[in-house]
């Protein structure tokens, strides 16, 4: 798949992900790359980038396991972008479906 | 790759951060590799579906240098980033802008004279109508000459006139990729 458009697609995987509950990386890493084909290393530049721009706060927490994880929470700012996103994304996939309904013969 | 190798390897390729930011993004890919760890995975299994140290440090890095431009707003990287803005300007300007009205002057050159040259015999006709005692016989043969030459010229003109256009057309579009082309962030 394109690039760009994978980028852009992960950002709105990592969002929704996190609408309902707080995640560490390594779980949303494992939640997108269970559904998708990824880098898996390349989330984690998102999330820093995402962080930055005010969608996600993080915080450190103890885990049973191992060391503390970092956990990222979705800002009020986070939960605004991401319904702007699903409804673009919905648009746009409604918009290639049709194109393809319309296109393509399937016997 | 071992972790070991692989956090080496990402470190060097972001020797441009400061070491805070270095340790930061540190820190996220060594949890990584703690959790798939404790998971059962093996440090080369992790490092692989982690895909390469240095594409990763590409992408860290072009995300640092776009906000450097975007929120440290001191004099230096505005004069950087407006030198950039108006570089781009002046060459598309010398380089789309020059050779246009370079090929325009020679179409309209090219037009003009040909015209001009196949007008010339009505010219001789008109002096010969206001001045009779002025028309020589070599006006005549020389203008018609030039007329027909004229009429060469004109068809030319055509053909040049279609393939120049063609030919800019084409060169504006590799302008525009090459532009664009430059503005791509991967």
């Amino acid at each position: 798949m394109n690039v760009q458009f994978k980028k852009g697609v992960l950002e709105l995987c990592v969002l929704v992900l996190l609408d309902k509950k707080d995640r560490y990386g390594y779980e949303l890493v494992q939640k997108i790359s269970n559904q998708i084909e990824i880098s898996e290393g390349t989330v984690y530049p998102l999330l820093r980038r995402l962080t930055k721009e005010e969608y996600f706060t993080t915080y450190l927490q103890e885990s049973s396991e191992g060391p503390s994880r970092k956990y990222y929470k979705l800002t009020d700012k986070g939960r605004e972008y991401l319904h702007e996103l699903v409804e673009e994304w919905k648009q746009f996939s409604n918009g290639v479906n049709q194109l393809i309904k319309e296109g393509v013969n399937i016997d | 790759m071992t972790k070991e190798q692989f956090l080496k390897q990402l470190n060097s390729s972001l020797n441009r951060l400061s070491f805070d930011e270095r340790q930061d993004i540190l820190q996220d890919y060594e949890e990584h590799f703690s959790i798939g760890l404790e998971e059962g995975k093996t440090e080369e299994q992790i490092a692989a579906s982690l895909g390469s140290p240095n594409q990763i440090a590409k992408e860290l890095l072009a995300e640092y240098h776009l906000e450097k431009v975007e929120t440290s707003a001191n004099a230096a990287n505005i004069i950087r980033a407006v030198w950039a803005a108006i570089g781009l300007g002046f060459f598309n300007l010398v380089i789309v802008l020059g050779p246009f009205i370079g090929l325009v002057g020679v179409v309209f050159a090219g037009w003009a004279a040909g015209i001009a040259f196949i007008c010339t015999p009505l010219l001789v006709l008109i002096s010969a109508v206001i001045h009779l005692s002025s028309f020589k016989f070599f006006d005549l043969f020389f203008s018609l000459a030039l007329c027909g030459s004229g009429l060469f010229i004109i068809i030319g003109m055509f053909f040049a006139t279609k393939w120049i256009t063609k030919g800019f057309i084409r060169y504006l579009k590799f302008n525009a990729t090459l532009v664009k082309g430059g503005l791509k962030r991967d």
